[in-house]
């Protein structure tokens, strides 16, 4: 499908950039759990939230995904001990960043969402997708010509 | 002949009949009036074209990186901005402060070239933008200062704190507007780089934005990769810019882009704390070390 035009029958698109040791644990737990949440995420899987590149988020929008969620251990959970604070800090200012050239903030978030936490995951998962969904499909950094 | 460009051409002359450096890096008088271009200087007889007047705004330690690898000694003049650049590329490891002369010039403030150019020498030519913020236009480290102690006494800051008004002023627009703004903005970019070629803050020998290979950096020129950069090379310096107001200098196109950066270093004061980018160089960057007490959004 290319990003040029937005089909008539379009259905939010969610890119979840999930942690490898907690959130994607999370996710896998909230599947083993058989609790539902929408088709409308994709998953991918990354060794720490510190690995998600602010670049990967920008490129995201670029080929035309409507909201991208960056999800990790919470604070003092990290695997690699420290990944997370980094994440922390990096996204407090891109978040801030990317409202400042006008993206919605509902567009870009960033959780916390624990190995525990299948329910978490899948409320967090809910209420983005209703949230991008009121709000229609994203035309911002969209590269489309 | 103004007293700082006879102390500066005395004292470059003086360096290089010392042997004291090999190449002393100053300003010297360009094409027109309103341009002071850097000077490259190796030999004393040359020293008679340094000069020192309101439009000496290129940021010399810039380059100290071609002289990386050079073995003797580099002179060069540093204002304020400047000599937080250099600590800025101290701090990075890029340039060694034993092969570095440095000679300190108190700054009053320079005026805004293009304004010259519009309204000719004999008009009343305001301050270039980056001075009237200006919080450290002494010099923060130095060999020789002309003029001496004294002069760093006379030359007071300008503004305490910056104040942000025009980062303010996007922040109050609707993210539509704001979108079109920086839309708008970007449009024009020619991609040139010449904002990443002067800033004292890229020093990577290898940039992102030269990767030739597929999946880095998208090389079409439309407004979604020129976003793609702009928002990228912004968090590439976020930490790290000295507020020396080179990129914006250097654009072609006159795009805003201390806009986006006076931004970033606003967010990381008001996040992290209070940091200023080049003041000192064994500290650490805002974005390459944490606090666990940082603020928490994401729970």
């Amino acid at each position: 499908m290319s990003v040029k035009e937005i089909p008539q029958n379009w259905e939010p698109k969610i890119l979840v950039f999930a942690c490898n040791w907690c959130t994607y644990a999370g996710a896998d737990l909230a599947g083993l759990s058989r609790l539902q949440y929408p088709p409308n995420i994709r998953i991918l899987r990354v060794p720490c939230s510190g690995r998600v590149n602010p670049q990967f988020v920008i490129r995201a929008f670029q080929r035309g995904v409507d909201g991208v969620l960056v999800a990790g251990c919470h604070p003092g959970d990290c695997h690699y001990v420290t990944g997370n604070y980094f994440t922390r800090r990096r996204y407090l200012l891109m978040q801030r960043l990317l409202q400042y050239v006008g993206i919605d903030p509902e567009r870009f978030q960033a959780r916390w969402i624990s190995g525990s936490e299948g329910p978490k995951f899948q409320q967090v998962v809910n209420q983005i997708t209703e949230e991008i969904r009121a709000m229609g499909p994203n035309r911002k950094l969209r590269d489309a010509q | 002949m103004s007293e700082i460009t006879k102390k500066i051409q005395e004292i470059a002359r003086e360096i290089l009949e010392k042997g004291e450096a090999e190449i002393v890096i100053g300003w010297e008088k360009g094409t027109f009036w309103y341009l002071s271009p850097p000077a490259f200087i190796d030999k004393p007889e040359d020293t008679q074209r340094l000069v020192w007047d309101e439009f000496c705004h290129n940021n010399l330690s810039k380059y100290l990186l071609d002289y990386k690898n050079h073995e003797g000694k580099v002179a060069i003049f540093v204002k304020g901005c400047d000599s937080r650049a250099f600590n800025r590329l101290l701090q990075d490891k890029q340039v060694d402060r034993e092969k570095v002369v440095l000679i300190g010039i108190p700054c009053t403030g320079l005026k805004d070239q293009d304004k010259a150019k519009s309204l000719g020498p004999n008009g009343d030519i305001p301050k270039a933008q980056k001075c009237m913020e200006c919080k450290y236009p002494t010099p923060l480290v130095y060999d020789y200062l002309i003029g001496g102690e004294e002069a760093l006494n006379e030359v007071a800051a300008t503004k305490e704190a910056p104040d942000f008004s025009d980062v303010k002023a996007v922040e109050e627009m609707t993210p539509d507007e704001r979108y079109d703004f920086w839309t708008k903005q970007y449009d024009r970019c020619l991609r040139c780089y010449a904002c990443r070629n002067v800033c004292p803050a890229c020093s990577c020998r290898e940039c992102i934005f030269d990767q030739t290979r597929i999946g880095w950096i998208g090389k079409a020129n439309n407004s979604s990769e020129n976003q793609f950069f702009a928002l990228t090379r912004a968090m590439h310096v976020a930490g790290r810019c000295v507020e020396c107001g080179e990129c914006e200098r250097a654009c072609p196109m006159d795009i805003p882009i201390m806009l986006l950066n006076k931004k970033l270093i606003k967010d990381i004061n008001e996040l992290f704390g209070k940091y200023d980018a080049g003041i000192d160089p064994e500290g650490k960057l805002p974005l390459g070390h944490f606090d666990k007490n940082d603020p928490e959004e994401f729970m």
